[in-house]
């Protein structure tokens, strides 16, 4: 085959593909610039100013100031009327000893804010670019990317329990703004509060180490869905000297826990 | 003297039975008001995360064998109040107190076990009771 037989059968080819497949081109013309990962070599080279606090460590919700500070309970609240009729059905079943609801209890994940007070510690390790959080409850994985990137493209974005965390440090606090949920099997209390976490649910965070042992965290939570205004709450973390352990919800061990299965659980 | 001690009691009890523990699913199916004592032969203890559990089996009034499943936490918070993966294995006789469903079905929220040495161990609440 001659030369320029060759290159009129990859053009005829390549038109072909094209016009089989049109979005596919269209999809690689609009296709954002790559961004570096937080973990890439280059990207943890850059220069960047020294992180104000360095959170690196095993941390666990205080729950010594009271036995209910785990929980996210608005201390006043206007709810939309969908999210009202689940919290009314939540304190129905409350009052009849049941349980409204216990996604989580399902093997569902926590999600964000709650899976930050869970009972198991969380590992967290920050990098120039970016803080892993590990949370022992189901190996629950939340990053806060702290590399001047912004938030995906809602068009491209997989909405995720944990959400999609964008830091950047404000003098000695480090403010941090998640969103992108899924909409569904998310709540914002367990056993207690039934309001729903919608895909409108937004939380800015206001992190901030009290000493070296004390972290605190300033929440600000919207979600037009489900209530009205900013619900503010304020928590702390103690830095605790051990190690996470796994602790996945298994469906076999549910079997044996059978309050999870019981007539106390209103699905 | 007796009085003071016996308010410790008292107080000690309010304080265990408020305890509010809370793992992976929501506590508040348990009554906390009620002790229910269980004695019986434990078929299966699972030492797990996200809970422990034991699976006993306990012979009714009438005689008949009915299963009763202990829901327990963690174990980091087992190995707090003293207990291994090996404290309770199949075939031992032993006696638990729980804290039933409120729907009486045969599941309840471990408060403490008695050996068959005699020994009685308690769990460590990951949320202490205030």
């Amino acid at each position: 085959m001659t030369v320029s037989a060759k290159v009129f059968l990859v053009g005829f080819i390549v038109a072909g593909v094209s016009l089989a497949n049109p979005s596919a081109v269209l999809a690689q013309a609009a296709a954002p610039p790559a961004q570096p990962g937080a973990l890439t070599p280059a990207n943890l080279a850059k220069a960047r100013q020294k992180a104000p606090f360095e959170l690196t460590g095993t941390w666990l919700h205080d729950n010594k100031s009271s036995p209910n500070s785990w929980r996210f309970v608005p201390p006043t609240f206007k709810l939309t009327p969908e999210a009202q009729a689940h919290y009314d059905a939540g304190q129905k079943a409350t009052k009849e000893g049941k349980v409204y609801r216990d996604d989580i209890g399902q093997c569902w994940p926590a999600g964000m804010p709650l899976i930050m007070t869970r009972v198991w510690p969380i590992a967290m390790i920050q990098l120039p670019t970016a803080i892993y959080m590990t949370s022992a409850f189901m190996n629950s994985l939340r990053i806060i990317y702290l590399d001047g990137r912004s938030h995906s493209h809602p068009d491209i974005v997989v909405p995720s329990f944990n959400g999609e965390s964008i830091g950047r440090w404000e003098g000695n606090t480090l403010v941090v703004d998640t969103k992108y949920f899924p909409g569904h099997h998310h709540w914002m209390d367990q056993g207690g509060a039934s309001i729903p976490a919608s895909d409108q649910l937004r939380i800015i965070e206001r992190i901030r180490m009290i000493n070296e042992n004390v972290l605190e965290i300033e929440y600000t939570m919207t979600d037009p869905k489900s209530w009205e205004g900013e619900w503010k709450t304020t928590k702390r973390w103690n830095r605790v000297n051990e190690d996470i352990t796994e602790a996945e919800c298994w469906p076999d061990l549910n079997d044996h826990i059978r309050s999870t299965s019981s007539s106390s659980q209103i699905r | 003297m007796l009085k003071k001690i016996n308010a410790l009691v008292l107080l000690s009890v309010a304080l265990v039975s408020t305890a509010i523990s809370l793992a992976h699913h929501s506590p508040v199916v348990f009554d906390r008001t009620k002790e229910v004592k269980l004695s019986g032969v434990v078929k299966e203890f699972r030492w797990s995360n996200p809970h422990c559990f034991i699976e006993l089996d306990v012979k009714s009034e009438k005689g008949e064998v009915e299963g009763w499943a202990v829901e327990m936490n963690p174990p980091t918070y087992l190995v707090k109040a003293g207990w291994t993966s090996k404290t309770v294995k199949p075939g031992d006789t032993v006696t638990v107190m729980v804290n039933p469903l409120r729907t009486n079905e045969k599941a309840g929220k471990f408060v403490s076990i008695t050996l068959a040495s005699g020994q009685v161990l308690t769990e460590n609440d990951p949320i202490p009771a205030k």
